[in-house]
């Protein structure tokens, strides 16, 4: 039929990151893996596969495996990306593999993105601040329209994978930056009716150069965020709110 | 040794372990959670369809009331479910539901008027009333009476669990990322915490808790096709397990979801075929209909799956290099809803099958999806067995489920569960009857034992490896103990397993570092695995009976009059190296008192043989409906006529839920 | 009083107040950015005004200096402009610097993630980043030029300055350099503050749009002053003088410099 079906295998190289920060005689390099693709293969099966047979000491990390979890962001041929959804067949016969940059490193392809967005959470606060602290369970609960709660859950919907931050310029050179996944908690908690803060709260949170005004606006966070979340627009309707509170 | 002490100890950060926490830190109790991974990677994240509430917003639920999602889970359960646990759960879902509410979940919501929906493969137009404009909505799942199940479009599980996460960063819980519990600490009657190890650093340390909490859902990965998360190993249970003292029950009830993708097993949500999605064969016919003329694509899971099965069987599936699989067809429910409502379906559809639903039919296979078996706990979540040691969400078996779950039960029990264990636990620790001196010469011991058997696995010179014996395992479990099984199969896998679990012992590690060793962490994990994977093997051979989503071929009928029980399985303890079998008890359930005695399903086989007790007690359930009705009585004294429960909960959790047709 | 002095710190001292001066930079940037990035197309007009004629040269020039106006050139009027652009320049360099790599680590890593990233919009901003800091030397020896001698500008002295003093070079570097810098400055304005509302793909192509035809119009000019250089380079020095004006502008002339057929050199030195 189609010229696929003739083609049995196909050889692929993963150069991949190799160090562990733990061991003071290692040194960060690129090691080299050569692997037979199969089909419908993913990252995950192939760096499992390495694991398996060829390499039992290679780190990283990998949860739900169906770009769900956000756990498995790497750095595939220089951009961030969700291994887990990256199929073999798509990246070319030699490919590169780091890890994420700005996290701190565990080894090989894994980082802490959990330590970062816990500290960003606590930072940021994003959390519902609610009118009342304990809700009554018995009554019917508050209306909401139904666009306002479809207009949450689409910035909800962020996985905190770190692919923003990893993407961000400006994060590059400001390891106190919040990133668009803090923009975009802000901008899910802002939208949010039942949430007690205000614009003048939210300025003491992203009102500065770690924060909205740091920004330079690259939008590498918009183009790689895996959920294509709309920060772009995101970050200029907070970076306007802001500025009118100044 | 590093020892960290704390009143309530959660083992897993996912919406079980989280909720419990939040709840005993309200109460003013120190808590520290472990996870495997940072919480919100948890696999609570990829329920995608729902939770089951009966709020009775939508007009498809109007008139649903707790009465009837008890009989929903129930019947889903093929009466193996404890029902003063199912009364608990159905009266606390619709306060979860509005909890989670009130902390941020941003529910899909009902739009008045007007809307066409899909329902038996015909377009139907249903008309929302003005009066539930902006509340909750629900969809419609398998097995169910109503349409029950509220959603956050088709990113649920990961919408509760985002909101659970931040309230416990908001309360300023502690959570120990990447660390896993090793061993329970325990004398034998009460357990005292864990020994954990970083699997950052390797570095090994004990946890000292008064009450010591299971939440680490699923053990899915006992299986080669799971639509489970990588980390559900079920190394909760085995906690339990290895106890030798704690119980766990029902291990041999293993869920199939319908629709696995095929064949990586990645999970389309049940919302699918709520939504009006079909099932069709190689020919493209609908073939569901010719099995289950009443509830169709929705029947419990169990059913759909085992029907699936069958028609494959009869040689009307797909075949692919892969094997055979069926269709799952959503294109008729059109772009704008698939892209709207199923969007996580859209997403998995392009990326991993690089097709588009909404044009092309998916392929699928039903797949290991969930686990109903779990530490036997009362319906307080504390081990009976062993003090202080409760269990949470999946890894229990306080038994909600009993054989088989229904869809939008499982995020529901975890919160629910979640909320009341959180109370239990704290009780617990408030009461002085419980108090004790932190054991630290018995938390030395514990540590320095796994300590012993991390180091002999890497000094180990053996043959085995650990990855591979891993894989095996999953073929025997997928292969001897799926979805249709056989005494033949069943002792074939046992005795499979058995090996494996002996070849295990030979494990050799080739990467001999003490810190992150990915290696050593399968090596010690594929060993509970196996233990495991015997207590669902050998159970499901020794019970000759079908039931739920354990499905015996040669006993095809569900047995109540010799096994209306629940399987209780422990490691035995003195031989705990030398034993292949877990030691295997039952419980019987008790008939007459039961407030929904056992019948048929509505769905499914008409086969079963009864309890001697059933004709009896459905006459004493019948008489005191028509006392209770000719008093006057409403459905809730009828109710606490039957099987009372409200006293079981915790306080504040005992009031009753209003509805737009039911005002408090 | 004890309860005053508690009040005092357990309500006001304890939250501070974030200050408002990152927002307010912020803006000024955008806004000193804004401005420059207008003044430079509005400039890049008014010069190419040469290749309509050294005759419309020399005018626009004029009117910029008042004659029209005022009865007489007065070329200090472009001293102020000049030193008016001079400061936004200045504002903008020191509050566009905030967002430089502050050191040669930050560099390195800037450049090696955006070669990585092989990302269009951050690639982009290397190169802004490029040529802001040419502009630093560039702009500013450009514009401390015009504001000390106002006087040098028209179709024969701009000409000279280009071939006879060798400076095209200069000119052409920095024409690089402004226009791609103004160019991407505009769009990433757009796409920060989400205004004017068209798509990102439309902007993107406007702005490269927007830089081709100002760096061809650019060049063009470039290219007109250098042949008009290379032609008077033997009468270096000497200024034009128009051999006839359009009436309306003969009317708005100053008194009697037209109807006599005489009118005023360009400047005398």
């Amino acid at each position: 039929m189609n010229a696929e079906n003739f083609q049995t295998s196909r050889c692929i190289t993963l150069n991949i990151l190799r160090y562990n920060p733990q061991d003071k005689a290692s040194e960060p390099r690129l090691q080299s893996y050569a692997l037979e693709a199969a089909d419908g293969m993913t990252l995950f099966i192939a760096l499992n596969e390495l694991r398996e047979h060829q390499d039992p000491t290679l780190q990283f990390d990998f949860v739900c495996r169906a770009g769900i979890c956000g756990s498995c962001a790497m750095m595939v041929n220089g951009r961030p990306r969700l291994a887990c959804r990256t199929l073999i067949a798509d990246l070319p016969d030699e490919s590169t593999l780091t890890p994420l940059p700005f996290f701190a490193l565990i080894g090989d392809l894994s980082v802490n993105t959990g330590k970062w967005m816990r500290g960003m959470s606590e930072r940021l606060q994003t959390w519902l601040h609610a009118k009342e602290a304990e809700p009554d369970l018995e009554r019917i609960e508050e209306r909401m329209a139904p666009e306002t709660a479809e207009a949450i859950y689409e910035l909800d919907r962020c996985i905190e994978c770190g692919c923003c931050v990893a993407a961000c310029g400006t994060a590059q050179m400001r390891p106190d930056f919040v990133g668009a996944v803090g923009f975009g908690k802000i901008a899910r908690f802002r939208i949010d009716p039942r949430d007690t803060r205000d614009d003048d709260d939210y300025f003491e949170l992203i009102g500065d150069d770690a924060g909205v005004f740091g920004c330079m606006s690259l939008l590498a966070c918009h183009d790689m965020c895996p959920k294509a979340l709309p920060l772009k627009t995101q970050i200029a309707f907070l970076r306007r709110k802001m500025a009118l509170v100044a | 040794m590093k020892t960290r002490i704390t009143d309530v100890l959660v083992i897993g950060g996912g919406l079980a372990g989280l909720r419990a926490a939040i709840g005993a830190a309200k109460r003013g109790h120190e808590v520290m959670v472990l996870s495997l991974v940072p919480p919100k990677r948890s696999h609570s994240a990829a329920a995608q369809g729902g939770m089951q509430a009966s709020l009775a917003n939508v007009i498809k639920g109007q008139g649903d009331t707790e009465d009837i999602h008890f009989e929903d889970t129930v019947r889903g359960s093929d009466w193996g479910a404890d029902q003063v646990v199912a009364r608990m759960f159905v009266h606390t879902a619709p306060k979860a539901v509005r909890e989670l509410a009130a902390w941020g979940t941003p529910w899909s919501r009902v739009k008045s008027g007007d809307r066409e929906v899909i329902i038996n493969n015909e377009k139907v137009t249903i008309t929302e009333r003005d009066a539930a404009e902006g509340l909750i909505a629900q969809r419609d799942f398998g097995g169910t009476k109503k349409w029950r199940t509220c959603y956050v479009s088709d990113g649920t599980g990961h919408a509760m669990l985002f909101t659970v996460s931040d309230q416990a960063i908001a309360q300023g819980i502690t959570v120990e990322e990447r660390c896993e519990a090793l061993a329970l600490i325990h004398d034998g009657e009460r357990c005292y915490g864990a020994v954990a190890r970083n699997l950052m650093t390797g570095e090994l340390f004990a946890c000292l808790a008064r009450a010591t909490v299971i939440a680490t859902g699923g053990a899915g990965r006992l299986y080669r096709v799971t639509t489970n998360a990588v980390i559900c190993e079920g190394m909760g249970h085995a906690l339990a397990l290895e106890t030798g003292v704690a119980a766990l029950g029902n291990m041999e009830a293993v869920q199939f979801h319908p629709t696995g993708i095929f064949p990586a097993g990645i999970l389309v949500t049940e919302g699918c075929r709520g939504d009006g999605g079909l099932l069709r064969d190689a020919e493209g016919h609908r073939f569901m209909p010719d099995y289950e003329p009443e509830k169709k694509e929705l029947a419990s899971r169990d059913v759909v799956s085992r029907r699936m099965e069958e028609h494959i069987r009869k040689g009307l599936g797909v075949d692919s290099r892969f094997g055979p699989h069926l269709w799952l067809d959503i294109t008729q429910l059109g772009r704008r809803h698939i892209e709207h409502n199923l969007r996580e379906v859209k997403e998995i559809c392009a990326y991993f099958l690089g097709i588009d639903p909404a044009e092309k039919w998916i392929p699928v296979r039903p797949a290991q999806h969930y686990t109903m078996g779990g530490v036997r706990t009362r319906h307080t979540g504390e081990s009976p067995y062993l003090k202080g040691l409760f269990a949470a969400g999946e890894a229990a078996c306080w038994d909600l489920h009993g054989f088989n779950r229904l869809g939008g039960n499982s995020v529901a029990e975890t919160v629910v569960a979640g909320m009341i264990v959180g109370e239990t636990a704290a009780d617990f620790c408030d009461d002085p009857e419980n108090d004790r001196a932190a054991p630290i010469a018995l938390a030395r011991e514990f540590v320095r034992r796994e300590e012993a058997k991390l180091l002999a696995l890497l000094q180990s010179n053996g043959e085995e490896n650990a990855f591979k014996l891993c894989t095996e395992m999953q073929e025997i479990m997928t292969r001897c103990v799926g979805i249709f099984r056989t005494a033949d199969g069943l002792q074939d896998g046992v005795s499979h397993l058995q090996r494996l679990l002996q070849r295990s012992r030979h494990i050799g590690v080739r990467s001999k570092t003490r810190g992150s060793n990915p290696e050593l962490v399968a090596a010690y994990r594929v060993r509970r695995m196996l233990k495991l994977a015997l207590t669902i093997a050998y159970g499901a051979y020794q019970r000759t009976e079908s039931r739920g989503a354990h499905f015996r071929e040669d006993f095809p009928a569900r047995n109540d009059r010799d096994w209306l029980k629940r399987t209780l399985a422990f490691w035995p303890q003195e031989t705990e190296e030398e034993a292949t079998l877990p030691r295997l008890e039952y419980e019987a359930l008790n008939v007459n008192e039961m407030e929904l005695p056992p019948g048929w399903r509505g769905y499914g086989a008409k086969n079963h043989i009864e309890h001697p007790d059933t004709a009896e007690r459905q006459f004493a359930v019948e008489r005191t409906r028509n006392h209770v009705q000719l008093a006057g009585g409403d459905r809730f004294a009828l109710q606490q006529e039957l099987m009372p429960y409200l006293d079981k909960l915790p306080a504040r959790l005992q009031g009753r839920n209003e509805r737009l047709d039911e005002p408090l | 009083m004890p309860t005053s002095v508690f009040i005092v710190q357990s309500d006001l001292v304890e939250h501070p107040r974030k200050s408002r001066w990152p927002a307010r930079l912020d803006l000024l940037q955008s806004g000193t950015g804004l401005a420059l990035a207008l003044f430079m197309w509005g400039h890049m007009f008014f010069v190419a005004s040469i290749l309509l004629g050294k005759t419309t040269m020399w005018s626009i020039t004029r009117m910029f200096e008042g004659y029209f106006f005022f009865g007489g050139a007065y070329p200090r009027l472009v001293s102020g402009v000049a030193a008016g652009i001079l400061l936004l320049f200045v504002l903008h360099a020191l509050l566009a610097m905030r967002k430089f790599p502050g050191d040669y680590r930050q560099y390195r890593k800037m450049r090696a993630h955006v070669k990585a990233m092989r990302h269009e919009d951050s690639t982009l901003w290397i190169w802004q980043v490029y040529t802001g800091f040419a502009l630093f030397f560039l702009a500013s020896a450009h514009l401390y030029q015009m504001l000390a001698w106002p006087q040098n500008i028209g179709p024969y002295a701009s000409s000279d300055r280009m071939w006879s003093d060798g400076l095209w070079p200069f000119y052409l570097v920095m024409l690089l350099a402004v226009e791609v810098h103004g160019g991407i400055g505009l769009y990433r304005l757009a796409m920060k503050w989400n205004w004017p509302k068209f798509s990102r793909n439309f902007l993107k192509k406007l702005k490269w749009a927007l830089t081709g035809f100002f760096l061809l119009l650019g060049l063009m000019t470039l290219g007109a002053y250098m042949k008009i250089g290379f032609e008077h380079q033997a009468r270096y020095g000497e200024r034009y003088q128009p051999a006839d004006l359009p009436l309306w502008l003969q009317e708005l002339a100053p008194e009697g410099d037209f109807p006599r057929r005489n009118p005023p050199a360009e400047d005398a030195p």
